[in-house]
């Protein structure tokens, strides 16, 4: 749930008391803290949600700074209508700065984006229409009836409102669908897009946000200090912006605020002493990702789990307890159409110099458990990938249900009912155990989130059920227990079953499992074989790549064999099992021994 | 035409540079798969060392050079050794690590040498050579021969002793070179002071060029950082290519549009990053999935 609880009000009311109390440099002071919040709100949502590596962000509080200040003193533009067009102009340049991050992550990014950062420095000290070094002055104010705008007391509070909303939808999002797509990206982006995540979308959208409230942030500044310069958008205010999420918590947006609050009153203290200012926000950092690196937040969520602190709590969303058993969900999933499930018809992959798949063929009917083995390296793993859409096959078909998908993405095929598991594990590992499988039940295309926009309700209304519906499923994989636990922290053995609830949360009509029995001990291997007859039964069409023959033989109707990238033997487990092929192909030479394996 | 040559000829000194500094962010990544932020800025202490040496204590340029390699070898180290705990854990949090090295590295220059830098005379008389119509500078050729020998000796450590070979296999399957008897923590602090010994190199060469001031990483090193990634991250040859790309695309950007040279240079290689991320010779990756 949100829940609102005493904190929030509390906090919201001291905010606004503030400028009673406090002298007008203080206010001034708050009003730069408050505005620097808003910024790291937005590379928090970016960095710490998206994983997206932005080191531009302090050019997107530059940009609606420069843009309002031009608009309002060299063209004179009302400061009113000067401030959103320069909110959508840094939504734009955050959108430009997006597209490489399409194409290149991680470290390209980073570096990407702080050339983007530097060139626009370089570009406001040098360009003419940006004053050059000494920047624009004589910004007019904001001017609203009834309040004093120019000065401090009245703009702190147009500034503590904008904060107020930043924050509190930053949160909304945070804990809510939207965030935890941008969790599991980050986390592992080829099992978020198996689970039917738009990839592209998300990462134009983490950026189009972090724009988004550093151009409101921006505007805010240019029209209370009413001067600006290249100064304060540059690389030291970019590493300052990066020290405050780092030390609050990366993915916390109320990490992002006390790191806001923490440095700009450092910055303040450490006035006197600047050339110190830069060495301990870089110390700082440092520190943290050593020592912390989830951050202030991480600690306090630590601190919390080992003395059971509740004051200290940074939520954790979609809480388990409370809910009552309902009926299990695995009879209820989609009815399969009959016929032929999965059709893939002479499908070739070539890697540089080496055919992985050659002309390979394979047909499953609907309701079949259908065995794929072979020996290492003979290409079950790169097929299963062809057809949950990661790799595009050079040559063949691939049919669904009789609809032809070669070629089609791994979100796309997510949506069409064909779900996966990962051989070596692919979980969202710093989400729970309920948010990996909400994830997946999370059936929403990406234009769904414009309910954050205009219909918030439904975005809650949304959650609570399909948080419920999650709570149901992980009964069935006897993961409920668990429920809160981050993924990262499972057993390996539940870890192995949560990937599978996962691939199943996502209602497919075809599953395709990786060596789902690698690692697990004898009495879970019986457990595995019970539930990928329970899932078969549900009316799931299931495909599984295993070595392990007790399994294989016991379980799967037919089998297909792979042998250096070619289907080597296909038919029943016993037909397989006494070709002569296979055995001197998969088995070794010596059939003796192999028949007493199988 | 003449123009034309000229400029080339004059970009090819930072060019060079550039591929220098390209290789030491080469060095670490290819071995560790890290890419480290905090290199631009050991740039630019290194080029702060060598003057200090240089110019203020009056050694010799070659006395200076050494000494200023050997120190920012043992920053490398340091550097290395306080972020070894996240090494087999987190690259993206490791590579956050090295922008605080680098914010620090900036801070502690200020601190020492103040915000207004040192202008550094050439080593060498820098006496302009006309070849056909074109001016060389004697200074010109000494870096690039310099560059030219520092690189020749990485190739040669990298790929023909057993060490350089040992620290690869170390990058590609750091369990299986650890089996091997490779000891992964010392090969990668060993890649951390090399690339740093060459950043120092750089910085030093780099020094008569520029006026030596804190802020010379930012601009020197984002320069390198994106040529090693423009050549193709991790290759040597890579790097090479993509500092001379670098160094004439801000020789000739710098003429008419001179406001304009750092956002058209970033323009240019972020369309670049996109139409083939792997770079022009292909990306030495370090695959860690």
């Amino acid at each position: 749930m949100i829940r609102i609880g005493f904190g929030k009000p509390l906090l919201v009311a001291l905010l606004l008391l503030l400028p009673v109390v406090l002298d007008s440099y203080t206010v001034h002071v708050a009003i730069l803290i408050m505005l620097f919040a808003i910024v790291a709100v937005g590379l928090s949502l970016v960095m710490g949600f998206g994983g997206q590596v932005n080191l531009a962000q302090a050019a997107f509080f530059g940009t609606g700074a420069y843009v309002s200040a031009l608009l309002s003193t060299t063209y004179g533009w009302n400061p009113w209508f000067s401030a959103p067009v320069a909110v959508l102009a840094t939504c734009g340049v955050a959108l430009a700065v997006a597209v490489p991050a399409l194409r290149v992550q991680s470290h390209y990014l980073g570096i990407v984006s702080l050339g983007l950062a530097v060139a626009f420095s370089s570009l406001l000290s040098n360009s003419d229409l940006t004053g050059g070094a000494s920047g624009i002055s004589k910004i007019p104010p904001l001017v609203f009836p009834g309040l004093d705008l120019s000065g401090p007391r009245d703009y702190y509070y147009l500034v503590a409102i904008a904060l107020i909303l930043v924050v509190g939808f930053a949160l909304f999002i945070a804990n809510t669908t939207l965030g935890r797509r941008f969790k599991a990206m980050r986390d592992d982006v080829l099992a978020a897009a198996a689970s039917g995540i738009e990839i592209r979308y998300y990462r134009l959208m983490a950026f189009l946000l972090a724009g988004l409230v550093g151009g409101v942030a921006g505007v805010l500044y240019a029209h209370n200090a009413r001067y600006v310069s290249p100064d304060t958008f540059g690389l030291g205010v970019m590493f300052l912006l990066l020290a405050m999420v780092i030390i609050g918590g990366q993915d916390s947006i109320w990490g992002a605020v006390v790191g806001a609050v923490l440095l700009i009153m450092a910055r303040n203290l450490l006035t006197g002493v600047q050339t110190y200012q830069q060495l301990v926000y870089g110390g700082l950092i440092v520190a943290t990702v050593v020592f912390a690196p989830r951050g202030l937040a991480g600690a306090a969520a630590d601190l919390r789990r080992r003395f059971d602190l509740p004051w200290l709590s940074i939520p954790i969303p979609w809480k388990a307890r409370a809910l009552s058993p309902g009926p299990t969900r695995l009879k209820v999933m989609r009815p399969s159409p009959a016929g032929v499930a999965l059709r893939v018809d002479s499908v070739s992959k070539r890697f540089k110099g080496l055919q992985a798949l050659d002309g390979v063929s394979l047909e499953a009917s609907a309701g079949e458990i259908h065995g794929v083995i072979g020996p290492n390296g003979s290409g079950k793993t790169t097929l299963f990938n062809v057809i949950s859409g990661i790799y595009r096959p050079n040559g063949g078909r691939v049919f669904v249900w009789g609809r032809d998908v070669s070629g089609e993405r791994s979100f796309r095929m997510s949506r069409l009912g064909v779900a996966r598991t990962f051989q070596n594990l692919r979980l969202f590992r710093q989400l729970t155990v309920l948010e990996n499988v909400m994830v997946a039940l999370d059936r929403d295309p990406a234009y769904a989130h414009i309910h954050y926009l205009i219909a918030p309700w439904i975005v809650v209304r949304n959650e609570r059920e399909r948080r419920a519906r999650a709570l149901r499923l992980l009964q069935d994989f006897d993961l409920h227990e668990v429920a809160d636990e981050l993924a990262v922290n499972l057993s390996y053995g539940r870890q192995r079953r949560l990937e599978i609830a996962r691939a199943l949360a996502a209602e497919p009509t075809i599953l395709l499992l990786d060596e789902p029995a690698a690692g697990l001990n004898a009495a879970e291997q019986e457990g595995l074989k019970a539930m990928i007859r329970k899932i078969r039964d549900a009316g799931v069409t299931v495909i599984v790549i295993e070595h392990n023959m007790n399994l294989v033989m016991n379980v799967c109707e037919r089998l297909t064999v792979f042998g250096h990238g070619k289907v080597i033997a296909a038919g029943t487990p016993r037909e397989v099992a006494a070709d002569p092929i296979v055995i001197e192909a998969y088995l070794g030479q010596d059939a003796s021994e192999s028949e007493a394996a199988l | 035409m003449t123009y034309v040559l000229q400029t080339l000829v004059g970009g090819l000194g930072m060019g060079a540079v550039y591929a220098l500094v390209a290789m030491g962010f080469s060095i670490v990544y290819r071995t560790m798969g890290l890419v480290n932020f905090a290199h631009a800025d050991v740039v630019m202490i290194g080029a702060f060392l060598a003057a200090t040496l240089f110019v203020t204590m009056h050694l010799p340029f070659a006395v200076a050079i050494t000494l200023a390699v050997l120190l920012t070898a043992v920053i490398g180290l340091g550097m290395e050794r306080i972020l070894r705990p996240l090494e087999s854990k987190d690259l993206n949090l490791m590579l956050i690590g090295t922008i605080g090295f680098g914010i620090m590295l900036q801070s502690v220059a200020i601190v020492v040498w103040g915000s207004f830098g040192i202008a550094v005379p050439t080593p060498i008389p820098n006496v302009p050579i006309d070849v056909g119509g074109i001016i060389v500078t004697t200074y010109q050729l000494f870096v690039l021969a310099v560059s030219g020998i520092v690189m020749l000796l990485l190739y040669l450590f990298l790929d023909r002793t057993k060490l350089g070979t040992a620290m690869q296999s170390a990058a590609m399957d750091r369990s299986a070179a650890t089996a091997m008897g490779v000891n992964v923590a010392t090969s990668n602090a060993i890649a951390f002071a090399i690339g740093s010994a060459i950043a120092a190199v750089a910085g030093a060469l780099v020094g008569p060029l520029l006026y030596v001031n804190p802020t010379l990483g930012v601009y020197v090193g984002i320069k390198g950082f994106a040529a090693a990634i423009l050549g193709g991250f991790g290759s040597i040859p890579g790097a090479i290519v993509g500092g001379l790309i670098f160094g004439l695309i801000e020789a000739f950007a710098s003429g008419p549009l001179s406001a304009y040279s750092e956002l058209l240079t970033f323009v240019v290689f972020a369309l670049a990053m996109m139409v083939r991320q792997t770079g022009i010779f292909g990306e030495r990756t370090v695959d860690r999935a």
